[in-house]
């Protein structure tokens, strides 16, 4: 673990969790890619990183909505921050919505 | 004798004048009708008498005979499955006597005189005995051996024995060629029967309720008082421990309390089968009843009446368990008479000496080595109920009974409300008997009995310190690992301690059972954690189908308890298949 002047760094890592075509290019920016395929394999790789110092775990939106209970826990956590983001196949919206809700429990009204 | 005369009637208390050859705590008989009191007072030539029986129509001028006896039951075969008065009276032979109700002057012996039992000698002719000493049994029903003692004070050389069909007052065997032994014998109620030494109370008093046996034991010869408020459960509980301890006989004493709770007993008990004996558990039981509408005085002696009997049995060598419902009825009698002898009232009007009055009685409780040449082990339990005003032992009665008691049953009428039977508050009762039935349980149960219980016990303490967590700020902000806690506590709370007094099977729960049953339970929170650390969801460990079969557990029965080992197994097996589907991967 890296020391800091005074102070702990922590090194967090970061994850892309999805179908090979759609984060495969992740692997270029350094980021950690895993692939999953079904439900079964989705659900045990996100638990699985989460627990191993992963501090943003990207997951594309396909991949989410087939693991609506693990992406819910990890919701009151603040590490990981689980993000949703689209695949090659476009957005299923359902990224964009968690952002909106958040916004308006947090400030009490949809500002985006 | 000199004859009194009375000058002062009030209530149940009479002032005679003219009394100057009387002593304190002499019977005497008040009035032509023959009314059976009490001296509890003298000045002078002027003795306070308390009356056992209404006063009505008595006035001054009238005569008072002395006896010159102190208050005493008599003690012989005949006592189990009857049921008596506050002052030994039989009250079946009393309505075939004198109607449904308690009418004036009426005298009766409180043993048959006419029913004859079969003496069998136990020593012979030549035989020197003491007191204590058994010289016969009697079999007085077909689970209570009756042993026929030489009272105390008496010893000397068997010179004649007799076997064969005698009533309690002919007389069996002769010491010395002059001393006459009966069957019955006499003792003074205000007076424990002595013994050779008290021991050390380590045995638990098996009762078959979970809550009790397992987290609040009371051993045998050991002290327990049950306080709660109205509608709490207390008689339910009392008669429940009456049912099923293990204790050889049963003394109950109905001491102001509704007469129908009596009834319950009276037509419950023959029809109940004790599973230890096999027979109708009124085989075992004396009855003392001394119900709210029962002449107020003699509700102070029916407590006093109860133990001496139990004490009778005790020396036999029985164990014998003693309900007391309710205590505080009896110490708002001792108020009563108090008030009306114009004391110096103490706390909220009770007597300034009602705590040593508590302690006479709950001190006699106790296991002992009674006398006689054999050694014989007795003990007594004395379990009493508290009706505190309002639910708040703050009050007189309660802290008296405390400041004794080794065993505090809290009753929660929140508890009783949420139909949790029985209602026994788990946070704030205790039982100072815990370190020494934990070895005994340690050695005769499981070795992992205690340790099992003080976790249960931890769960529970924390459950009520999350449960002001999530009253806050709702379940959801817990962490997986609290939630598990709290669905294995309400587990605890709703599979284990929960009781069904009235199902056949959950009625009674062997010390085995119990085992089993908290050994499932804690599996349950032990296999969840262990699941949410593979990384398993809350979500998917509450949804467990097996949790319906660990919620049944208890309605298994005695004779089948490996099912519980079945069910344990399951729950294992089914943890490790949400493993294996759901867990984290092993990188």
């Amino acid at each position: 673990m890296p020391q800091g002047k005074g102070c702990v760094i922590y090194m967090f890592k970061i994850a892309v969790v999805g179908d090979k075509d759609s984060i495969l290019a992740f692997k270029a920016l350094g980021v950690d890619v895993y692939t999953v395929y079904g439900s079964e394999e989705a659900r045990k790789t996100v638990d699985t990183i989460a627990r191993n110092n992963y501090g943003i775990i990207f997951i594309t939106e396909q991949t989410a909505s087939l693991i609506p209970d693990t992406i819910e826990r990890y919701d009151n956590e603040i590490i990981p921050a689980v993000i949703l983001i689209p695949s090659n196949q476009g957005t299923l919206d359902i990224g964009m919505k968690r952002i909106n809700e958040n916004v308006e429990k947090a400030v009490g009204s949809n500002i985006l | 004798m000199k004859v009194g005369k009375i000058i002062k009637v009030s209530g149940p208390l009479v002032v005679a004048e003219g009394m100057d050859e009387a002593n304190v705590y002499d019977v005497v008989q008040v009035s032509e009708n023959k009314l059976i009191g009490e001296i509890i007072e003298m000045r002078g030539d002027k003795a306070s008498i308390q009356v056992y029986e209404e006063t009505t129509g008595i006035g001054p001028g009238d005569p008072v005979y002395t006896t010159g006896e102190p208050l005493s039951v008599e003690l012989g075969p005949g006592l189990i499955e009857a049921m008596f008065d506050g002052i030994q009276r039989p009250l079946e032979p009393l309505r075939a006597l004198a109607g449904d109700f308690l009418s004036k002057g009426v005298e009766i012996h409180s043993l048959d005189r006419e029913k004859k039992w079969y003496f069998t000698p136990t020593v012979k002719v030549g035989d020197k005995v003491e007191e204590g000493d058994v010289i016969g049994t009697v079999q007085e029903t077909p689970i209570v051996l009756h042993k026929i003692m030489v009272p105390f004070g008496v010893s000397g050389e068997v010179t004649d024995i007799k076997e064969g069909e005698y009533t309690v007052v002919d007389e069996v065997c002769t010491l010395d060629g002059n001393k006459k032994l009966q069957m019955m014998q006499k003792w003074p109620v205000r007076k424990g029967r002595g013994y050779k030494r008290k021991l050390n109370p380590t045995v638990p008093l098996l009762t078959g309720q979970r809550v009790v046996d397992t987290f609040f034991p009371v051993s045998k010869g050991g002290t327990a008082a049950i306080p709660g408020p109205f509608g709490s459960g207390k008689t339910v509980i009392q008669h429940q421990l009456a049912k099923w301890a293990d204790s050889e006989i049963v003394v109950y004493v109905g001491c102001g309390e509704r007469g129908n709770e009596m009834t319950d007993v009276l037509m419950e008990f023959p029809e109940i089968i004790d599973p230890i004996t096999g027979e109708s558990l009124m085989k075992r039981t004396v009855l003392i009843a001394n119900t709210s509408n029962m002449p107020v005085a003699a509700r102070e002696a029916s407590i006093y009446t109860g133990i001496t009997l139990a004490e009778y049995y005790r020396d036999m060598g029985y164990s014998v368990a003693i309900m007391a419902d309710s205590t505080s009825r009896w110490a708002e009698a001792l108020r009563e008479m108090s008030g009306r002898l114009e004391e110096m009232p103490g706390d909220e009007g009770y007597p300034a000496y009602l705590a040593s009055r508590a302690a006479d009685f709950y001190e006699r409780a106790g296991k002992v080595v009674c006398y006689g040449g054999d050694d014989r082990e007795g003990a007594i339990t004395v379990i009493g109920a508290v009706s505190p005003p309002g639910g708040d032992i703050s009050e007189p009665v309660s802290q008296a009974t405390l400041r004794i008691v080794k065993v505090f049953w809290g009753l929660d009428y929140a508890l009783s409300y949420r139909r949790h039977f029985p209602a026994i508050n788990w946070l704030n009762s205790y039982s100072l008997y815990q370190p020494s039935i934990d070895k005994w349980m340690d050695e005769n149960v499981d070795p992992e009995f205690a340790s099992n219980r003080a976790k249960a016990m931890n769960l529970l303490q924390d459950e009520s310190e999350l449960q002001e967590i999530v009253r806050l700020v709702g379940r959801d902000s817990l962490s997986e690992e609290d939630q598990l806690k709290l669905e294995a506590t309400k587990s605890i709370r709703e599979d284990y301690l929960q009781q069904n007094a009235f199902h056949e099977v959950d009625t009674f729960c062997s010390f085995a059972k119990q085992n089993l049953m908290l050994k499932l339970v804690l599996e349950f929170y032990d296999q969840g954690i262990k699941a949410l650390k593979k990384g398993v969801y809350i979500k998917e460990i509450e949804k467990l189908a097996v949790r319906d079969k660990i919620a049944r557990a208890k309605y298994i029965p005695e004779d089948n308890i490996e099912e519980i080992e079945k069910i344990t197994e399951e729950l294992i097996a089914n943890i490790d298949n949400l493993i294996s589907k759901g867990g984290i991967l092993d990188a």
